[in-house]
């Protein structure tokens, strides 16, 4: 559950940025470090896609997955709390990357993407302590 | 007998555990609901409100470097000019406009003056300093004034007021101008330059450089945009000066004040 409302959030996050990257928002609300900078940057497209859109992709398929997972029929389903743990996995991964070209090669910071990068963390250790209790239990 | 029951128990059991389920989950659902309204009203929000609001920068913590100015011209000539400029800054659009082409030709060109570019990104003009540093990536291939007069004539589509994204525009004036653009565009991102503006900044600060654009003509220093036959003038007094080889300020009628300037080599400091 908490995975699910974490994931709505941060498909909020994404949608925002993406929304600027395609134009549709003329400023970033950017109390903490440059997000403009950022989002503006090189590396703020990936394979095409602004990172934004592949966040937002990302948020909706862990929305759905977790969603799914808190439902009767799945709520037992070991396949369910892998999936979600793997996904939301490779999310971290991928979000640390980002964060490492924030701090290291951007020199600055984005204070949307950060909230991203925690959101997704908190997801894969809630994921991966629900695929714990699964191990547990059998 | 005693199965049958047990049976039943398990039953109402299992019915109990589904319906206390049921209703936990009330509240999630609730939570999903308020949090999908919230977010749906705050993007809607945001998408309303008008666009290109500039934004600011701070550049109070970058780190300067050694403040070294763009140079046109002989580094030798008799008569060395600073200005210290804003990219943003109409004045010093107009004087790049009006003024510049004229004071190129019959001053740069044959020889007697040096120009010598600063940066001087003042706080109130928000895209100056992406203007600055594209200049700068510019003169890391050699294009310099090419960039600078890219974005003194255009100067009305990429400042604060016409955008808060100015990128897109210096990278359009990168590829007319025939840059590597992927150097460039690493360049920029990187803000590779940012120090040595940050110093040019604080060298017109330091040389008390209190206007946009100012120049230092030999030992006189003149804000604004001024005219070509105003700018030929204060270099013709030089020169005397130069020749004659004395570095004593002169009193002079008009609005320049005269400055110490070391002989020859304004530049660099």
């Amino acid at each position: 559950m908490i995975v699910a409302t974490l994931a709505l959030i941060g498909v909020f996050v994404s949608t925002y940025l993406t929304l600027y990257k395609l134009g549709y928002i003329g400023t970033l609300q950017c109390a903490v470090g440059s997000c403009e900078t950022v989002n503006t940057s090189r590396w703020a497209t990936f394979l095409g896609l602004p990172v934004a859109a592949w966040g937002l992709g990302f948020y909706v398929v862990a929305l759905a997955l977790s969603f799914l997972a808190v439902q009767e029929r799945y709520a037992h389903s070991r396949r369910m709390a892998v999936a979600l743990a793997v996904l939301t996995g490779w999310g971290t991964l991928f979000s640390g990357w980002l964060t490492y070209l924030e701090l290291f090669v951007i020199h600055a910071i984005c204070i949307w993407c950060v909230t991203s990068a925690c959101i997704v963390l908190v997801m894969f250790l809630i994921s991966l302590a629900d695929l714990r209790s699964f191990r547990a239990a059998t | 007998m005693a199965k049958d029951r047990l049976d039943a128990g398990r039953g109402r059991r299992a019915e109990v555990v589904k319906k206390s389920k049921a209703t936990s989950k009330a509240p999630f659902y609730a939570a999903l609901a308020i949090i999908g309204l919230v977010g749906v009203g705050a993007l809607a929000y945001v998408a309303s409100r008008p666009k290109n609001v500039a934004t600011t920068v701070d550049t109070t913590r970058i780190a300067a470097g050694e403040a070294q100015g763009y140079l046109l011209g002989k580094p030798d000539a008799p008569v060395q000019v600073i200005e210290f400029a804003d990219f943003e800054c109409p004045a010093c659009g107009q004087f790049a406009t009006l003024a510049e082409p004229d004071i190129r030709k019959r001053l740069i060109e044959p020889g007697t003056i040096s120009y010598r570019f600063y940066d001087y990104p003042l706080p109130m003009h928000k895209n100056t300093w992406q203007a600055s540093n594209a200049a700068a990536c510019a003169d890391e291939q050699g294009k310099f004034w090419e960039m600078h007069d890219q974005l003194f004539n255009q100067q009305d589509q990429w400042n604060g007021q016409a955008t808060s994204r100015p990128k897109s525009k210096f990278q359009e004036y990168a590829k007319a101008l025939g840059l590597n653009e992927n150097q460039w565009e690493s360049c920029y991102d990187a803000r590779k330059y940012q120090p040595r503006i940050k110093a040019n900044e604080q060298m017109a600060t330091k040389r008390g450089a209190s206007q946009t654009p100012t120049f230092v003509i030999g030992n006189k220093m003149v804000g604004g945009a001024i005219s070509y036959d105003h700018f030929k003038a204060l270099v013709d007094s030089a020169l005397v000066l130069a020749k004659s080889d004395t570095a004593k300020p002169r009193p002079s009628g008009d609005t320049s004040r005269s400055v110490p300037v070391p002989a020859k080599t304004p530049g660099g400091q």
